[in-house]
């Protein structure tokens, strides 16, 4: 039989060839250890399926702690600054390739979840159309405070997902590039989820703008999201360290001033004017919110604070980090306040013992679950009295 | 449109119509363009010679979700083929043992080259200004992240189901000892990130995948099947499909910057250099992957890169391109000349250094020989002879104490390694069109085999000072070398890498490399 075959063959279903393959192979396979990656230390017990398919795929030389590689980069920037180096960050580390997903989602784990939210997106709206829920919606909170101010404050979630560009580009591990890939598509998605929100209550409300000019208006020009729009300008291009990026964007400025808009503001007032749209969407943000904060706390705390040579040094720049964000968020959230002289009051939802408790709220898991683990004290109270001075 | 009026209209349009109303991804997607605004300091952290347009459009529409979706219904499909059928005939002890063996290579090579896509895609969207063009960058990121995970899933399941797990089991960690990875970083690692962000772009997607992708991609596919290997083409057939929009995505960048005036000034060059660096490396190492990594033969690999990189590429696409300026690379009638011998060549230094390698090599066979001679005449009196005389000195049989290496020092033909592609070359026994040449710097000597990696180097030495693996190994004793990069199979002393595929041959075990006292020299300090 001739070794060369033609007209799309197949070695699996041609008896010709498959006789000639089966010959070939041994009797017995040649090695018994079948476990890809057997070498790495899992996070769990044994080697999972997302360690197997995402750990080691970092190419990096050992000189950039975890690498297995050896030498240098066979192809420099122009002037001969390396393809990857420890002196992208000031964060230091035993091994770079350290940091799990908690929910140990490679790819396809990840697409699935967001493919099934999409689905039930999709069925979920046409449900509340044909229902007519839009009908109870208070006019003065859809059109100026989801038209003008929810759209504002998408432009916020927009910039925080492109801080992840030179993250995605410049981070020092496989686990910790694929993490911040998604965390970052999180990002985009609820920029685009808002947008989606604006556009469907335009098809329903006729008259309802359904441009981006009035919020990006408000974004770029008006008093209320200055501060926030600051930070997130200074985040997403001031920044070049990547870990700061990270920890600016998702433990300082994220968990507070991103918590207090969609969870303390957005979600638990749309109810009292009627509006059952907008938490759905938020529930979206905030089921990615509580997965990157896995990750995050995963990659600061877990990792970097706890490293056993370098931990005590992470942690006190980390502290350095927060000093220098915490204030700016502060100014984020007290320019927000603005806002709650835009809305019809409501007695004890929308006046300042309210505020406090929302804000109370905010500040005390901030505080148990970023500023706590890696001992950074602040003082919440005064924090909170600082914000609360932005209330017109 | 007042507020009360409005309320009421929205009442008036439920009454007139119940049907649901959903969004569409698109009606989203629309907005994209808006999302972004200005500010003083917005700008790439990624400099470029080149000015990508404000205004840049891209031609699939996605958002995050729909993204979501599409992939997820593709990964559906695939892994549902090869956890169900594919599991249960058993198919993964019905590929050639050849085969077996290339798939360690192709599967974790490939894996870098998306690997690395990821930080490239995403220095692309970091310098991209156009919300639409950092979005196709933004799901090409995810999408290479995906193809990691695929090419990863390959080895998986080669090393759990497979007849041979050893190297797929443990490709991300051997990988670094052998001849091919430095250069395998080249082409798929640091030409993909290091760099202007357009010349990368260029490497990445005008060359990378529109050049070199599809005989990657689609033409192992068919080389696997007929092989017995199915695992393959249903992952990399699936893959396939996300290299469209990739594809884009570089023509985009192209017409991104057409206007810019620094476009007419260094686009060709970017593009000639970069069109040589990939396939310096690629022209060769498919080449000999397909032909000699293979039993039963699809065609010869001078036809196929005929076909994909010199007609399709070279001419279809870089044609299309021409309305921008772009002009086909001027290294392209050399890519053509290395097409014919340059994977004979390198297959020859690869099976001599076999030992470092993190799977088994086999030399052609009888029929092999008949094949390779017909198709390309020469062969015989070049390599065919020369594999007699290694299998008559017993190369193949671990108590021979031979190693093929040791015929390439008796006959003086010094193995050296071009600086910038990091490819291994034999200038005094070749047919490709290698020849030495040697520059001094720094105090340092640098070989290179051809005027275009040459050229690059001269320009900009300080880009490429990798060390190669002469220079590493000079003075150690092979068996070190190998035990130190973990070339072993789990028993702790037979080698991953084999000189042979014979079931019933005898494996080589670390201690008959040891016997043979092989002292790793680099030919650059005897010149
Ligand atoms: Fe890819
Ligand atoms: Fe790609």
């Amino acid at each position: 039989m001739s070794i060369e075959v033609s007209g799309g063959r197949r070695g699996l279903t041609d008896p010709a060839l498959a006789a000639t393959i089966l010959a070939a192979i041994p009797d017995q396979p040649l090695e018994t250890q079948r476990k890809m990656n057997y070498f790495m230390t899992p996070r769990g017990k044994r080697i999972n399926e997302y360690e197997v398919l995402c750990c080691y795929t970092q190419p990096t030389p050992d000189w950039i702690p975890g690498g297995l590689d050896w030498g240098d980069w066979t192809q420099k920037f122009h002037g001969g600054r390396p393809s990857w180096s420890n002196e992208s960050t000031e964060m230091r580390s035993s091994d770079w390739l350290k940091h799990r997903d908690p929910a140990f989602r490679w790819h396809a784990l990840y697409v699935k979840d967001k493919a099934e939210e999409w689905r039930y997106t999709d069925r979920f709206l046409k449900a509340y159309s044909a229902d007519g829920q839009v009908r109870s919606m208070d006019p003065v909170w859809r059109d100026e405070v989801l038209g003008d101010y929810l759209g504002a404050f998408g432009f916020s979630e927009y910039g925080l997902f492109n801080s992840h560009s030179s993250v995605v580009r410049d981070c020092l591990g496989d686990t910790l590039r694929m993490s911040s890939a998604m965390i970052g598509l999180d990002k985009v998605d609820n920029a685009q989820m808002i947008q989606m929100e604006r556009t469907f209550l335009a098809k329903l409300v006729p008259g309802f703008p359904e441009s981006t000019d009035i919020p990006k208006n408000e974004w770029t020009k008006g008093a209320i999201f200055k501060g926030s729009r600051e930070v997130v300008q200074q985040i997403w291009q001031e920044t070049y360290d990547w870990n700061e990026i990270l920890f600016s964007g998702h433990m300082i400025y994220d968990p507070l001033f991103g918590q207090f808009v969609r969870r303390e503001f957005f979600s638990r007032l749309s109810s009292y004017y009627g509006d059952t749209l907008t938490p759905f969407f938020i529930n979206q943000m905030q089921l990615y919110f509580s997965q990157t904060k896995g990750i995050t706390t995963d990659m600061f705390h877990t990792c970097l604070a706890s490293d056993e040579a370098f931990g005590d040094y992470n942690t006190r720049l980390m502290h350095v980090w927060a000093n220098k964000w915490l204030p700016r968020t502060i100014t984020a959230l007290k320019d927000f306040m603005g806002i709650f002289a835009k809305i019809p009051e409501i007695q004890g939802v929308t006046d300042k013992p309210a505020i406090e408790a929302a804000l109370n709220r905010v500040f005390d898991d901030w505080k148990h679950d970023f500023a706590d683990p890696i001992g950074y004290k602040a003082d919440t109270a005064a924090l909170i009295k600082t914000v609360l001075t932005g209330l017109k | 449109m007042a507020i009360s009026a409005a309320t009421k209209a929205a009442t008036d349009a439920l009454a007139v119509n119940r049907a649901p109303v959903s969004v569409g991804a698109q009606e989203v997607h629309r907005w994209m363009q808006s999302f972004t605004w200005d500010f003083e300091k917005n700008r790439t952290k990624y400099s470029t010679k080149y000015k990508m347009a404000n205004d840049t459009k891209e031609q699939f529409k996605l958002i995050a979700k729909e993204y979501a979706r599409m992939e997820s219904v593709k990964d559906e499909r695939q892994f549902g083929s090869l956890q169900d059928v594919l599991t249960r005939v058993d198919a993964a002890n019905r590929v050639h043992p050849k085969w077996n063996e290339s798939m360690k290579v192709i599967s974790n090579f490939l894996e870098v080259g998306e690997y690395n896509a990821i930080a490239a895609t995403g220095m692309l969207w970091d310098s991209a200004t156009a919300p639409e063009q950092k979005n196709g960058y933004l799901g090409q990121v995810l999408d290479e992240i995906r193809h990691t995970n695929q090419c990863g899933y390959i080895n998986y399941y080669f090393a759990k189901q497979g007849q041979d797990a050893a190297g797929h089991n443990d490709a991300r960690r051997t990988r670094a000892i052998g001849p091919l990875w430095k250069g395998m970083k080249r082409v798929f690692s640091d030409g993909f990130i290091s760099g202007d962000a357009v010349e990368c772009s260029i490497n990445l997607q005008l060359v990378g995948e529109a050049c070199f992708t599809n005989p990657l991609i689609v033409a192992v596919t068919e080389w696997a099947s007929a092989n017995g290997d199915e695992m393959t083409p249903t992952v990399f057939l699936s893959i396939e499909t996300d290299e469209l929009r990739h594809m884009a995505n570089g023509y985009q960048t192209v017409v991104s910057i057409a206007n810019d005036a620094a476009a007419s000034k260094y686009l060709n060059t970017d593009l000639n250099n970069a069109f040589w660096t990939q396939q310096k490396y690629f022209t060769p190492v498919l080449g000999m992957m397909f032909e000699y990594g293979s039993h039963f033969k699809v065609e010869p690999w001078v036809k196929t890169w005929n076909r994909w990189v010199y007609e399709d590429w070279g001419g279809i696409w870089i044609g299309r391109l021409g309305k921008y300026g772009v002009q086909s690379p001027a290294s392209l009638r050399d890519a053509k000349k290395d097409a014919y011998w340059a994977h004979h060549d390198l297959f020859m230094l690869a099976y001599a250094l076999w030992p470092t390698g993190f799977f088994r090599l086999t030399l052609p066979t009888a029929e092999e020989a008949e094949w390779y001679e017909a198709n390309y005449p020469g062969w015989y009196d070049m390599y065919g002879k020369v594999y007699e005389e290694w299998k008559a000195r017993g190369c193949e049989d671990p108590n021979s104490g031979f190693l093929p290496l040791q015929w390439f020092i008796e006959n003086n033909h010094p193995i050296y390694i071009d600086r910038v592609s990091q490819v291994p070359f034999c200038p005094s026994y070749c047919k490709g069109a290698s020849t030495l040449r040697v520059l001094e710097f720094n105090g340092k000597k640098h070989s290179f085999s051809d005027q275009w990696g040459e050229r690059m180097w001269l320009s900009e030495p300080e880009r490429y000072e990798c060390q190669n693996i002469f220079e590493q190994y000079e003075g150690r004793e092979l068996s070190e070398v190998i035990a130190e990069g973990h070339g072993l199979r789990s028993d702790g002393k037979t080698l991953i890498s084999q000189p042979h595929t014979n079931k019933d041959g005898k494996l080589w075990t670390l201690d008959d490399i040891k016997k043979i006292n092989c002292v790793f020299s680099d030919p650059l300090k005897a010149l």
